[in-house]
């Protein structure tokens, strides 16, 4: 298992290329024919495509911190699918985040620390809900065997509605009622709390989770590749009982590969809040935890991959909306586009993993 | 809680409990026979679209039924394809055809009712049952629904005696616990996951027609709203039975009809602990705090030979 | 053999295999096999592990297709593209692993593929009840399958295949997990349906069931036919010569072991070699009375006692699944025992973890090589070292070349044959992973104690004396060895002393000399062991 194997996935180099690329393209001529039926003059879609991805600085960088969301979800998703693990909790993990990040920014005092603690601590915060919220299903795993598919997917559903209790609730961290018209949603973090943008210019936005995602990155390759903590993920995954027999805790490894699972998901959630919408409101994950998922699986376990998916969704999903604002065009062509790309890839993965078996 | 607010409840109740039945059963069809159906969410909206669709441009509620369940075959065909045939990942189909399935519904209805939006689609009406109709205060408040419920009861127990009774029933218990036995017996774990998928399809349809002309004669955008998830948590919690899984659909129907008559009732639960509770019941049943749960062996695991 | 089908059908041929090949990728398994089997015959199909045995069965059964040849079911050609098309041209199979569904009940089981529509389970329970009778085969039909008990699992699988009323049966190696009277009485159900007039074809390595109950024999070595037999209880010397291309005069002993020469009596030389002297060395390994319960609350382990001096062999004898399997996850440190206690020298090991095992100095060569032992896909190197990575690794980076540099040197010492120490394990022979295995296991330092639990099984002839040869060097460096083993010949061959398990029972404990051949196999059989010494020879 050489590094760049990992790194490029286990597909063979042009057939693992060529499937997503395939995909994209089949996905993109089907766009393009919908655009056709719905009427819209393709001049207009197209322009509205270029300016919600690439047209702006301004694009770019909200389309870049939409990737650095799905990237933290599929990082953190390879990581634990290495010890065969299927987190399908990033949604959860996300929510549970945002509602610790908001908590803790609105938390009196927060906003007055020095040296970028005040968006540093909720940030922690938001880190460490996900860890608990990923390690929960790592311990039922360990402990009962409970199938992590199914206890990650209903901590997501809880989660979600947790964060709906939070902004119907003043009790919790809806924002004091002073009209019927007050909003469920809770009141704007600090300034002082919000992630700090790298160009320091609000026309281009992009925050430093940027950075956050490319150290991630780099360590997680390094991990896969590596660490004795990758071989112990990767034994562990592979065979269980061996994996205990020479050493490596079964319980420990399935509970701290869901647990960074986790704690990528709560910071990608804090970062959400902190970096984008600046105040809690129901729904506010809305789906990056199963396009993060999504992303993932389409990475075939390689850094690289993951990368690659959470730009593609990221611009993707910029598109969608600056193409339904600027073209009346729904964001669900994006949806049919994106569902699209999903089913051929993971269709093509039986072509894949038959030669990956065969070699 | 007077014996009228009660009679509302459960009559709500069970109107409520019926699509989530209806597409629970279809996923335990599929999961008994070892496919963990994520699809199922957007077999329901296929379903419901189809219905909403059919009923409006034919004028009938019937032909309306019988378009929701043609829409969600394609579904099903794609779900069953990719999962059985070239042994795809059968979450990322499932989340794949669900994101296809939310757009291309709403992509269409757009299409179709444009401006026209919110129009009141022709359905189902309700129906009381001779004698049971009788039943002072209880009779019209809990007996009167539309035909499907009744239908829909029918197709449970039909389910509950193949799953039990027949042949068919115990070859998909095999295929979901032990696959090659199954194909050692001769049998094709492959047709039957495959005809299992299409059984799914075809009740998470009847379920999303129900939404769609059965209960409020409508059709809105991603209307499922997670019921189909919904019916994979009654699954869980009815720990792989017909009969629990029926009693979950039903707690979590009332649960969803409670918080429409708690202001009534004038108690005060938050809300989201009532729509969240399912889900938590689920859970804690997975957690092995409501006794043992026994999935079946090889659910998720495509079969190879 | 180009026999024409007409002499075939006058000989009474149900099946004919003409020049039968399949190659799995690069390897051929089975090469340009003819085989003719007759209506009313106990076929036996020989061969020692990886000759072919079962890939042939698998294409009789439909398993998988042939890539040359042809077969023929009463002269017509017969191409079965699934198990469905051989269940409906008469020919049922007993696999060697079972296919039952735990799940369900034994009736259920029965049905299974065999009904449509509505279940009469009545009326199947009472056909199954006629069914035991006529064979001697008694089963509760309601009881739940995963609650059976081995031999009684066996039989239902046997039952399935009987209710078809086949024209052909075919058991592959289906005694390896019985007791010598399941044996007896499945030997004995094979004969009677080959009087009723169907075919048994019998896959077999143990030529004492040939006497019993064979009408005529094929023997394949390396996927092609060694030798035929028309009266194979006469011939057996001449078979197993095909089988491995030796005499059984020069057949090492321990070899005769593994393919249970010494059972079939005539083969048997009259100087077994001598029991080898029990060193003195002081106790090594103590087990005191573990107990056992398995998941559905069956004792598997009774009250276990048992003691290893250093530098001794000692042989745990029994037939497989009378607690060996757990006793072996114990001493991994895989399971804490529910009583008793574990130690090795001073130390208590009782539920600690396999880590502290590994540390005091035990090692462990797993019966079940693919799932305990190694993990097939990783490489030889990483499997070598899976339990020392620790020794590799610096600021929790592993030194993969550092790693792959030691590995090809103990590739080398312990003779491991693989493409290079970056090979998937999965891809080695049986032999050579065992021998890597071994090479993890015997280098580890401070090594004590070794537990080698069926260490010879599938492996082919060469690699069984390395790794005999691997275990007594072990020993004769002061190394306590427990061997466990249900080749009764090999445990008289390569252990000082011997203890029988039974029910999760040490029934009995002897010296390891061949005059006690016949009380340690009472004793495996779980009948009180006769009066020592019991050296005569009962005639068949």
């Amino acid at each position: 298992m050489s590094a760049s194997s990992t790194l490029l996935g286990t597909g063979r180099a042009p057939l693992g290329l060529l499937v997503p690329v395939l995909a994209v393209l089949t996905a993109a001529l089907a766009g393009i024919a919908l655009i056709a039926m719905l009427g819209v003059p393709f001049r207009d879609a197209l322009e509205s495509f270029v300016d919600g991805t690439i047209g702006s600085p301004y694009a770019i960088s909200v389309s870049l911190n939409r990737s650095v969301v799905y990237a933290l979800i599929g990082l953190g998703f390879i990581l634990a699918n290495r010890a065969g693990l299927t987190n399908v909790g990033g949604e959860g993990q996300i929510a549970v985040g945002g509602i610790a990040a908001t908590a803790l920014a609105l938390q009196h005092g927060v906003g007055a620390l020095p040296f970028g603690l005040a968006f540093l601590v909720p940030l922690l915060g938001a880190t460490l809900a996900g860890t608990a919220w990923g390690a929960l299903a790592g311990v039922l795993k360990a402990r009962i065997g409970t199938n992590e598919v199914i206890s990650t997917l209903l901590l997501s559903f809880i989660a979600v509605w947790l964060v709906y209790w939070c902004v119907q609730s003043t009790a919790l961290l809806r924002q004091p009622m002073t009209s019927a018209a007050t909003l469920p949603e809770s009141l704007p973090v600090p300034e002082a709390t919000q992630i700090p943008l790298l160009t320091g210019d609000a026309a281009a936005p992009v925050t430093a989770g940027l950075l956050a995602a490319i150290v991630l990155a780099v360590v997680v390759a390094l991990v896969l590749t590596r660490s004795r903590f990758g071989f112990q993920l990767h034994a562990v995954g592979l065979n269980p009982t061996a994996a205990t027999r020479a050493g490596f805790s079964y319980a420990t490894t399935v509970v701290t590969a869901l647990a960074i699972a986790g704690a990528f998901g709560g910071l990608a959630g804090g970062l959400m809040l902190l970096g984008e919408q600046y105040s809690l409101r129901a729904g506010f994950s809305s789906g990056y935890g199963y396009d993060g998922l999504v992303v993932g699986l389409l990475s075939r376990g390689s850094v690289l991959g993951v990368i690659a998916a959470s730009l593609l969704f990221g611009f993707l999903r910029s598109a969608g909306i600056s193409m339904e604002m600027g073209a009346s065009i729904p964001t669900a062509l994006i949806q049919v586009m994106q569902g699209l790309i999903i089913l051929t890839v993971a269709g093509a993965a039986y072509w894949l993993d038959r030669r990956d078996a065969g070699h | 809680m007077t014996a009228a607010l009660l009679a509302v409840f459960i009559g709500s109740s069970i109107r409520l409990a019926m699509p989530l039945l209806l597409a629970a059963i279809g996923e335990l069809i599929s999961e008994r026979a070892g496919v963990l159906n994520m699809s199922i969410e957007g077999m329901m909206l296929a379903g419901a679209f189809g219905g909403a669709v059919g009923a409006w441009a034919t004028g009938s509620p019937s032909l309306g039924l019988l378009v929701g369940l043609l829409a969600a075959l394609p579904v099903a065909l794609i779900q069953a394809f990719l999962t059985v045939v070239l042994r795809a990942n059968q979450i990322v189909t499932g989340l794949g055809l669900n994101i296809l399935v939310l757009g291309a519904t709403t992509l269409a209805y757009r299409e179709i009712f444009g401006a026209r939006s919110r129009e009141t689609i022709p359905g189902f009406p309700a129906w009381t049952p001779p004698l049971l109709g009788d039943i002072p205060v209880f009779g019209e408040a809990v007996f009167r629904q539309v035909w499907l419920v009744y239908a829909a009861i029918v197709v449970v127990i039909l389910a509950a005696f193949v799953l039990r009774q027949t042949a068919i029933g115990i070859a998909l218990t095999a295929a979901g616990d032990d696959p090659r036995t199954l194909e050692r017996a001769g049998l094709s774990v492959e047709a039957l996951r495959f005809g299992a998928i299409l059984m799914t399809g075809m009740l998470a349809a009847l379920a999303g027609t129900f939404l769609s002309i059965g209960d409020i004669h409508t059709f809105t955008e991603g209307m499922t709203n997670g019921a189909g998830y919904l019916a994979i948590a009654a699954v869980i919690f009815g720990n792989w039975t017909v009969g629990r899984t029926v009693v979950a659909c039903f707690v979590f129907g009332a649960a969803t009809a409670l918080q429409f008559q708690l202001p009534a009732i004038g108690l005060d639960v938050p809300n989201a602990l009532l729509i969240m509770m399912p889900y938590l019941l689920a859970f804690l049943a997975v957690a092995g705090l409501v006794g043992r749960q026994t999935a079946p062996r090889a659910l998720a695991t495509p079969f190879r030979r | 053999m180009n026999a024409p089908v007409t002499d075939a059908k006058s000989s009474g041929a149900l099946l004919e295999l003409d020049g039968l090949t399949r190659r799995f990728g690069a390897f051929t398994a089975l090469s340009a096999v003819d085989l003719t089997i007759r209506a009313g015959e106990v076929h036996c199909l020989l061969g020692e592990n990886g000759a072919g045995k079962s890939t042939l069965c698998n294409l009789v059964f439909g398993m998988h297709p042939p890539s040359e040849g042809e077969m023929r079911v009463e002269g017509k050609p017969y191409r079965p593209v699934g198990p469905r098309d051989a269940l409906a041209a008469g020919i049922a199979m007993v696999h060697q692993h079972f296919s039952l569904v735990d799940e369900m009940s034994v009736v259920d089981n029965l049905m299974l593929g065999r009904v449509r529509g509505i279940l009469d389970r009545r009326g199947w329970a009472r056909r199954l009840d006629g069914l035991a009778e006529r064979y001697g085969l008694a089963l509760a039909p309601f009881a739940r399958v995963g609650d059976l008990s081995i031999g009684e699992r066996q039989r239902v699988e046997i039952v399935k295949c009987l209710m078809l009323e086949p024209r052909l049966l075919i058991l592959d190696e289906p005694t390896a997990v019985l007791l010598p009277d399941e044996i007896r009485s499945l030997l004995g159900v094979c004969r009677r349906v080959a009087e009723e007039g169907a075919a048994v074809l019998l896959v077999t390595h143990k030529l004492a069931e040939i006497r019993e109950a064979a009408d005529r024999a094929t023997v394949l070595r390396q996927g092609q036919v060694a030798a035929t037999s028309e009266a194979p209880a006469r011939e057996i010397e001449r078979l197993v010569r095909a089988m491995i291309r030796r005499d059984l005069d020069t057949l090492d002993s321990a070899m005769a072991a593994t393919l249970g020469v010494a059972e079939a009596g005539p083969a048997e030389k009259p100087d077994k070699p001598k029991p080898a002297e029990i060193p003195a060395g002081p106790d090594v390994l103590q087990i005191d009375n573990i107990s056992q319960r398995d998941a559905d609350g069956a004792t598997r382990l009774n009250g276990v006692t048992l003691t290893l001096r250093a530098g001794e062999i000692v042989g745990l004898a029994g037939v497989e699944g009378n607690g060996q399997s757990e006793l072996g996850l114990i001493l991994a440190g895989l399971r804490a025992p529910d009583s008793g206690r574990l130690f090795l020298g001073e130390q208590d090991l009782t539920g600690r973890k396999p880590t502290a095992f590994t540390q005091a100095g035990i090692g462990i060569v797993p019966e079940d090589r693919h799932r305990v032992g190694a993990i097939v896909d990783m490489s030889v190197a990483e499997n070598i070292f899976l339990n020392r990575t620790g020794d590799f690794t610096r600021f929790g980076l592993l030194r993969r070349q550092a790693m792959y540099d030691a590995a090809a040197e103990m590739m080398q010492r312990f003779d491991v044959r693989a493409t290079g120490p970056d090979a998937r394990f999965g891809r080695l022979s049986g032999g050579n992973q065992q021998k890597a295995v071994l090479a993890r296991e015997l280098t580890a330092p401070g090594l004590r104690f070794l537990l080698a639990a069926q260490p010879t099984r599938g492996l082919d002839v060469g690699a069984v004396e390395a790794v005999y040869a691997l275990i007594r060097e072990a020993a004769s460096r002061g190394v306590a060895v427990l061997l466990i083993s249900s080749e009764l010949d090999e445990v008289l061959t390569v252990a000082h002393r011997i203890a029988v398990i039974y029910r999760g029972r040490i029934v009995g404990e002897r010296p390891s000399d061949p005059r006690h051949r016949n009380a340690i196999g009472a004793m495996m059989a779980g009948q009180a062991a006769p009066e020592e010494p019991a050296i005569s020879e009962k005639a068949a």
